[in-house]
């Protein structure tokens, strides 16, 4: 056995004390690849096919991904083409192979790297704090957008912009709406203490903190202790929990294993969480404020519908599809309806 | 009244009615004008390239989609963006960051570069900034190697003055 795939074992059995070490070391046992000098080119498709041979999903990428991290790149598109076929060494060599056992387990190549990008951010990623998908990124452009188009209302001065987001998760839409606003201020909950933590460390690492208020508050329990602490919004937007109970079996591995379920499972019609949130709604907007959320392309006319057939404090304003065209964000504003409808 | 006063409030209008509707894209920054030529010049910037505007008519997307309700029901990471522009036949493929709407930005702006030189051959600003580049590049080599060259001479020169003095062991 050669001194390099020793330590590789050694590293790799050494770091099987965090959660997942029963997973890891049945990665161990299902035999890794042997370990060799080779070029960063051969690296990624060695373990590709590994990937392959062993059902892991999307298994160029998640190669491509690790191996591009490990050379210190977002992406094997920003190496260059000279630097692909030259080889790696040792230490990049045993950092490859720790991370794509890690792969291995099924863990998502965020959790694997411990990062991930968000429009023009980087953030880091932990499990089980919920991994934020590249539809979420066109809900911050909405809200972008309307902030942008109209000075809202002409609240400037001592007040100046607020929004509240629930439902945090690693902080990506507060810090992604932090980051294109520099005049707006944000507050932040979620009901868990892995999220608060990571949005906090986020935050800092972006140096946004001081423009970040976070707390751990449920909003299906703690509606009246986040009116008290939250004040008034100009904004609120989330992307809550909203998938149906029922569709939570068929999830693939690396989300029910490794994420956050109760940042998925929305109840039995995905709209239990939802329904906290428009219910508060009324009591942290400011007047003509706006509610922005993502949901489960079936919501919308629910929504609509329940909106309009009750005073809830809120009218429907519209329904945004993302790019793959399903009914994916609904926007609300907070008033009263105009009369005769 | 300036020329520019008068478009600002063209290209917005363009704006706005690009922003409307259900399930369309979501580029603001792309107005819809006709042809491929921006309207205005920004006068007073050195650096300002003058770019054709895209139309998202005339582009094709393809990304990956997959089947479901996508959303949380899915952690894909495939973001890479390959964009068409169907009148000239020009592809851009862009995977240089993990992030799908800033992949689809990036695209765009290098499509915008491809087109400027297709549409202007020679006289495309994108080919005569990287002319530019080069030749400054050229012109500092040549300068550095020329200093180099003068270093060495006085070098020799000094050597040469002080041998009669040395012992040479």
């Amino acid at each position: 056995m050669s001194s390099l795939f020793k330590r590789v074992l050694n590293r790799y059995i050494g770091t099987a004390k965090h959660q997942f070490s029963r997973d890891a070391s049945l990665a161990v046992g299902r035999n890794l690849p042997a370990v060799s000098r080779m070029t960063v080119k051969q690296a990624a498709r060695l373990w590709e096919q590994h990937f392959l041979e062993h059902d892991i999903p999307e298994a160029r990428l998640s190669s491509q991904y690790i191996i591009a991290h490990v050379l210190g790149a977002k992406t094997l598109e920003n190496v260059e083409q000279r630097r692909l076929a030259e080889f790696l060494t040792d230490a990049q060599t045993e950092r490859v192979w720790e991370l794509c056992s890690k792969r291995l387990t099924r863990m998502p190549v965020q959790y694997v790297i411990e990062e991930w990008d968000f429009r023009e951010l980087t953030l880091k990623m932990r499990p089980p704090v919920f991994i934020p998908r590249p539809e979420t990124e066109e809900l911050v452009s909405l809200v972008l957008q309307d902030l942008q188009a109209q000075p809202y209302g002409g609240k400037t001065g001592t007040t100046g912009l607020q929004c509240l987001e629930v439902g945090c998760g690693s902080g990506a839409i507060s810090l992604s709406l932090l980051h294109g606003l520099p005049q707006l201020r944000a507050v932040a909950v979620d009901r868990s203490p892995e999220a608060v933590s990571l949005t906090r460390e986020n935050a800092m690492r972006l140096g946004l903190q001081d423009r970040l208020h976070i707390h751990q508050l449920d909003v299906t329990k703690d509606g009246s202790e986040i009116v008290e602490t939250c004040g008034v919004a100009q904004v609120l937007v989330s992307n809550p929990p909203y998938l149906f109970t029922q569709d939570m079996e068929i999830l693939e591995e690396e989300i029910l294993r490794f994420e956050d379920h109760r940042a998925l499972d929305g109840g039995g019609e995905g709209l239990s969480v939802i329904g906290a949130i428009l219910g508060l709604a009324p009591q942290l907007l400011s007047e003509q404020g706006r509610v922005y959320l993502e949901v489960d392309p079936r919501h919308p006319p629910l929504i609509q519908e329940w909106v309009e057939q009750r005073t809830v404090g809120l009218q429907y304003v519209e329904t945004r599809c993302d790019i793959t065209e399903r009914p994916r964000f609904c926007i609300l504003q907070k008033g009263e309806k105009r009369r005769g409808q | 009244m300036s020329f520019l006063s008068f478009v600002h409030p063209v290209l917005s209008m363009a704006r706005r009615l690009l922003q409307g509707g259900i399930c369309h894209g979501q580029f603001e920054c792309y107005p819809r004008l006709p042809g491929g030529w921006p309207l205005i010049r920004t006068v007073g910037k050195k650096d300002f390239i003058d770019l054709p505007t895209l139309n998202e008519d005339d582009l094709e997307e393809q990304f990956v989609r997959g089947s479901g309700p996508g959303g949380q029901a899915t952690n894909k990471t495939s973001n890479c963006v390959v964009l068409r522009h169907i009148p000239t036949g020009i592809v851009v493929k862009c995977h240089q960051t993990r992030s799908l709407e800033l992949n689809r930005k990036r695209a765009r702006e290098i499509m915008r570069e491809k087109l400027d030189v297709e549409y202007k051959g020679e006289e495309s600003e994108v080919l005569k900034k990287r002319k530019d580049a080069i030749q400054r590049k050229q012109e500092k080599r040549r300068r550095a190697s020329e200093n180099l060259e003068k270093k060495r001479q006085f070098k020799e020169m000094l050597s040469a003055e002080s041998k009669p003095n040395q012992d040479t062991g």
